[in-house]
């Protein structure tokens, strides 16, 4: 990229009139005639439309005619349209770094639509503080950093799984790293999948073949990670396994820690026995029910919804419902009851399997959480909120929904990643809406139950999604980031304090030591240029590429003018 | 040489897909029956849990 | 959406369809028709200026028809591409009558009326549905009274009338006041078209329009057009005024509206319509009437549900701090009808099932949560594919492989495949990505393990 790190700025002014959208409002001639006083201004011009084509190859002609060093456009919003003049300014020999944006449409001429001499006054201002910073920028050239082709997948349940086989299918590299002594996670223990009533261990058997027989990926069982350097592209991940510990270059991180069943000691008179919970009851369905059981009462809800635990466990409902069914299937004279405060029964499947599951003679009974079940010897007492009548079910079985849990292992991999989680203890993903997969911090992505619960279809899409997410930066081969991000200015400065570390939301910061001593390291791959770091800076040491103090000072300096 | 892909959709759901596969360097088609892409979450003005806003 | 528009590996083929196809995975041959927008994509900046003078006012569909838009128009303010487009159905021009204004006025010289539909030939190694879904039309529901009462709305209406960018600017405003605002106008022009005609008459005769109708008999004038005319021209004129007054008097009473009714499972989990469950409209409502409390902290709102579905990460908790905060008051139980009482009042009959007790309420507003329904354009556009659907119209797809359609290489993501919120929708999008570049990436496993 052109450096253009020259002696005395040349500013080009484009003023777009954005059709009617700003000349309709603002008084272009006087805008122009004013651009034309200010200090190191050297042409002035106003376009119909700047970024048309015609607008466009004005600006390259400004550039080469007059020597401009500087490029300022007084237009609509960088949102839209900075890459395009940034671009234009490359493409006539100029960093497109050297290039500043006014926004006198969206901000000026449509806020002001009924208010001419002051929005001219306005624009004026705001050209000017563009203009005076303008003057100041540097060129900047993008940072470029390689990625090692190698994904690491943490969790070797369902979702890391069927993450790591996508990302093997396109060819890259994947290291497998589970805990336990085999590949499947919780599936290892599940009976049948609702509402298909797939048994479980075929889909874990179908699995683990595959991971097995990939010549991609390489599976360490029995094994976890204890040490995590780095940033996109270049990880460097030790991972303790029977043989010792693996140092291993890795591109990128998919967590897929999965959760586990919660454990409802103490409640409703839980012994393991004839109070079991749902995920010990699936155990029972694999052996073959007991056909002395005729009657079977489960409670949802345990455990959760609660003050302790607010959340919604999303999939223990369905979960009920279908061995509920089960249960029916084989003992069709058996008496099953749910009771339940709201049947999570979303989508298509989930509701066909509910009625279905009433077609087949299983009951519910709605409860109120301020009166819940109580559970006795061989029956179960309930206020049944709805026929407003107190109720005693026989029961040779209870069985207690538990909600998923937050696994026991999110803790350190949060640590060891510096990865969030939510108040629940699932990892937080980068947004909850636009990015579920991805984190905050570049190269690392999440899915399966470690996110939050959910059922094997979900699973399987989500570990998809995840193996797409992180084939991004694979598939590049490099990382270029954008170079307006933060930098040690003024390294004399820095004390080493370290208040900016645990603020950057994206670990792009570091301590170190050098000749210097203790020091701040920017991250420059990993750094998003947010500006929390330099706004906490009591010692003004780090700053941010095109937003410096000094920058800034000169705009509040050309406003207060 | 890579082939393209077709995307059928321009919501929520085909917006993401096209912008996966062309970060993977693959040329995506994405066709929209509307003058916008957009769909159904560009008419809503916040979104749950966070309310951030939908475009 | 706006990385879309600028993405250098995407081409954007808005306002288009397909139309046919060949071949199979790996080699789908695509027939897409775009359609003439009359606008040259090239040479239209965007600027609206067309749109601005247009004489032709159009329904906005963008606004579900609560607001306008003209006959060259963008979809929506911040839609991309950016391009207008002129309805072929409502422009005057290409309707046969004389116009052509917006050619006029577009300083890019982007308007060509003689632009046709072009047919285009893709060569794709996989493909991607993501049709998405549309919204149940609750007319079906007779006792709802959807068209019948104006004040029950749909919720992504009542969408558009809490977006600041919608057509109240965000003030909850009553339909049945809107529809009152909305006559005052025209009534206004009539008046001071017609006032103007009056005062020529006062000149004339130098006598107030009020003086000489009070003076005058019917019948008097019978001989003189001139005065007689102008008796007409008073006599309805001040027939206007008073209506107009009572209108304005009226309008002046108009409060936006404050107690809120949301009514769920709108022809879902509903066997004569669709008996699944939508999954998304529990939170839809909640959203809503939390967004409606944080407009007016005056307003409650009263959800009227089954079971209150708040499945997804951090909704039980957004469901407690509605109910805490926000005013939100949740009935277990589906409303049985809807009725108009005084000053166009909905009123909801149900049962409290908690309570056992039927009982009515009467709200300013009803929000129906209406059901995801297959999209109407799916069945011909999955002949096209040739991929199978399930019994509602949903893509069949199963639990194994979430995104796979029946046809290898055709991969479905979102709402087409069955109902679900934006961060499912999001994760499939990424799924369907993977299984579709899993296809166009053939990848080389000679290479070996360097790991052993």
């Amino acid at each position: 990229m052109p450096e253009n790190n020259d002696t005395e700025p040349k500013i080009g002014v484009f003023i777009c009139h954005c059709g009617s959208n700003i000349a309709g409002y603002l008084d272009m001639e006087a805008l122009a005639d004013y651009a034309q006083t200010l200090p190191h201004v050297a042409f002035v011009q106003r376009n119909l439309y700047t970024c048309s084509e015609t607008g466009i190859n004005e600006i390259k002609k400004g550039i080469e005619d007059h020597n401009l060093n500087r490029v300022v456009v007084a237009s609509c919003s960088p949102r839209t349209h900075e890459p395009l003049f940034r671009s234009s300014c490359e493409e006539a020999g100029l960093n497109p770094y050297l290039f500043e944006m006014v926004n006198i449409r969206d901000q000026c001429s449509w806020v002001h639509m009924k208010e001419k001499e002051d929005g001219t006054a306005k624009a004026k201002d705001l050209m000017a503080m563009g203009i005076a910073k303008a003057a100041l920028l540097k060129a900047q050239n993008p940072i470029i950093s390689e990625v090692t082709p190698r994904a690491l997948i943490i969790g070797g349940g369902m979702a890391g799984m069927t993450a790591a086989l996508g990302l093997a299918n396109r060819g890259y590299e994947v290291v497998l790293v589970e805990r336990e002594t085999s590949l499947g996670g919780l599936l290892n223990q599940l009976n049948r999948l609702g509402p298909s009533m797939i048994n479980a261990a075929d889909v874990v058997q179908e699995k683990v073949k595959a991971i097995m027989n990939h010549p991609e990926v390489t599976v360490f069982t029995e094994a976890g990670v204890v040490d995590v350097k780095g940033f996109i592209g270049k990880f460097q991940v030790g991972i303790e396994t029977r043989t010792g510990i693996k140092n291993i270059d890795i591109g990128v991180i998919v967590v897929a820690i999965g959760g586990a069943p919660f454990v409802p000691h103490g409640m409703y008179g839980y012994n393991g026995q004839t109070v079991i919970t749902q995920f010990e009851f699936e155990q029972r369905l694999k052996e073959g029910p007991d056909p002395e059981i005729k009657n079977i009462v489960m409670i949802q809800c345990v455990g959760i919804r609660n003050e302790e635990r607010p959340y919604c466990s999303r999939i223990c409902c369905q979960t009920a419902v279908k061995n509920a069914m089960l249960l029916k299937d084989h003992n069709p004279d058996a008496n099953v009851f749910i009771l339940y405060r709201d049947m999570q029964m979303y989508g298509v499947e989930n509701e066909e399997m509910f009625r279905d599951s009433k077609a087949k003679g299983v009951r519910y009974i709605h409860y109120d959480p301020a009166i819940p079940p109580e559970v006795e010897s061989h029956k179960v007492k309930v206020y049944h909120s709805l026929l407003g009548k107190d109720m005693a079910l026989p029961a040779d079985l209870v069985v207690l929904s538990t909600p998923l849990v937050a696994h026991k292992d999110v803790g350190e991999t949060s640590q060891l990643l510096r990865v969030p989680v939510d108040e629940n203890g699932f990892f937080l993903e980068g947004h909850v809406k636009l990015k579920p997969l991805d984190f905050a911090t570049d190269g690392i992505f999440l899915c399966g139950s470690a996110r939050f619960p959910a059922n094997i279809r979900e699973t399987i899409a989500q570990g998809l999604g995840a193996a797409s997410r992180a084939s991004i930066p694979l598939s590049k081969g490099s990382v270029v980031v954008e170079p307006i991000i933060s930098v040690l200015a003024d390294e004399d400065a820095c004390r080493g304090c370290g208040l900016c570390v645990p603020l950057c939301p994206y670990g792009a910061l570091e301590i170190e030591h050098n000749q210097k001593g203790r020091k701040v390291h920017v991250i420059d791959v990993a750094c998003k240029g947010c500006g929390v770091c330099a706004a906490t800076c009591y010692q003004h040491a780090l700053t941010i590429n095109s937003f410096t103090d000094e920058q800034i000072d000169a705009q509040i300096d050309a406003f207060l003018a | 040489m890579t082939k393209d892909v077709l995307i059928i959709g321009g919501g929520i759901a085909g917006i993401q897909a096209s912008l996966d596969l062309a970060d993977m360097g693959v040329k995506v088609h994405l066709v929209e029956k509307l003058p916008s892409i957009g769909g159904k979450m560009a008419q809503l003005d916040k979104t749950f849990p966070t309310n951030d806003c939908a475009i | 959406m706006l990385d879309v528009g600028r993405h250098p590996n995407i081409e954007l083929l808005a306002y288009s369809e397909v139309e046919n196809l060949e071949g199979q995975a790996g080699d789908f041959r695509i027939t897409v028709r775009k359609k003439a927008r009359y606008v040259e994509e090239n040479k239209c900046t965007g600027c609206g200026a067309c749109s601005e003078k247009c004489p032709t006012t159009v329904p906005d569909a963008f606004n579900e028809g609560l607001g306008t838009r003209r006959a060259v128009y963008a979809y929506f303010a911040q839609g991309i591409p950016s391009t207008r487009t002129i309805d072929p159905d409502h422009c005057r021009q290409l309707k046969g009558k004389k116009c052509g204004i917006c050619a006029k006025i577009c300083q890019a010289d982007a308007i060509d009326f003689d632009q046709k539909d072009r047919m285009m030939e893709l060569n794709v190694g996989a493909i991607i549905l993501a049709a998405g879904y549309d919204v149940f039309d609750p007319s079906l529901i007779p006792e709802y009274r959807y068209r019948e009462i104006p004040n029950v709305v749909t919720a992504i209406e009542f969408e558009r009338i809490l977006s600041a960018s919608g057509p109240t600017g965000g003030h909850v405003d009553r339909p049945s006041d809107l529809a009152v605002k909305a006559d005052i106008e025209p009534l206004e022009k009539k008046i001071n078209k017609s006032g103007r005609t009056l005062e020529k008459f006062e000149k004339k005769y130098n006598q107030t329009s009020q003086e000489f109708y009070t003076s005058y008999t019917p019948g008097e004038y019978v001989d003189d057009d001139d005065l007689k005319k102008w008796s007409d021209k008073y006599r309805d004129h001040f027939s206007i005024v008073q209506t107009l007054e009572a209108l304005k008097k009226k309008a002046k009473t108009f409060d936006p509206a404050k107690r809120l009714a949301f009514i769920q499972c709108v022809g879902s989990r509903d066997f004569r319509f669709y008996p699944f469950c939508s999954g998304y409209c529990c939170m839809h409502s909640i959203k809503e009437a939390i967004i409606a409390n944080e407009h007016d902290p005056e307003t409650t709102s009263t959800i009227f549900g089954m079971d209150i579905r708040a499945v997804g990460k951090g909704f039980e908790e957004y469901k407690i701090r509605g109910g805490n905060t926000s005013g939100i008051t949740y009935v277990r139980g589906r409303a049985a009808e809807i009725t108009e009482g005084p000053e166009h009042n909905p009123v909801v009959i149900y049962e409290d099932t908690r309570e056992r007790k039927v009982k009515s309420q009467d709200f300013d507003m009803v929000i129906l949560a209406t059901a995801c329904a297959p999209s109407k354009g799916i069945v011909e556009l999955s002949k096209i594919l040739g991929i199978a659907l399930d019994d509602y119209g949903f893509v069949k797809t199963s639990a194994l492989s979430p995104v796979d359609t029946t046809v290898p290489g055709i991969f479905v993501c979102g709402c087409a495949e069955s109902p679900m919120d934006v961060p499912e929708s999001v994760a499939q999008a990424s799924s369907a990505a993977e299984r579709a570049a899993e296809i166009v990436f053939q990848p080389d496993f000679e290479k070996g393990k360097a790991i052993a």
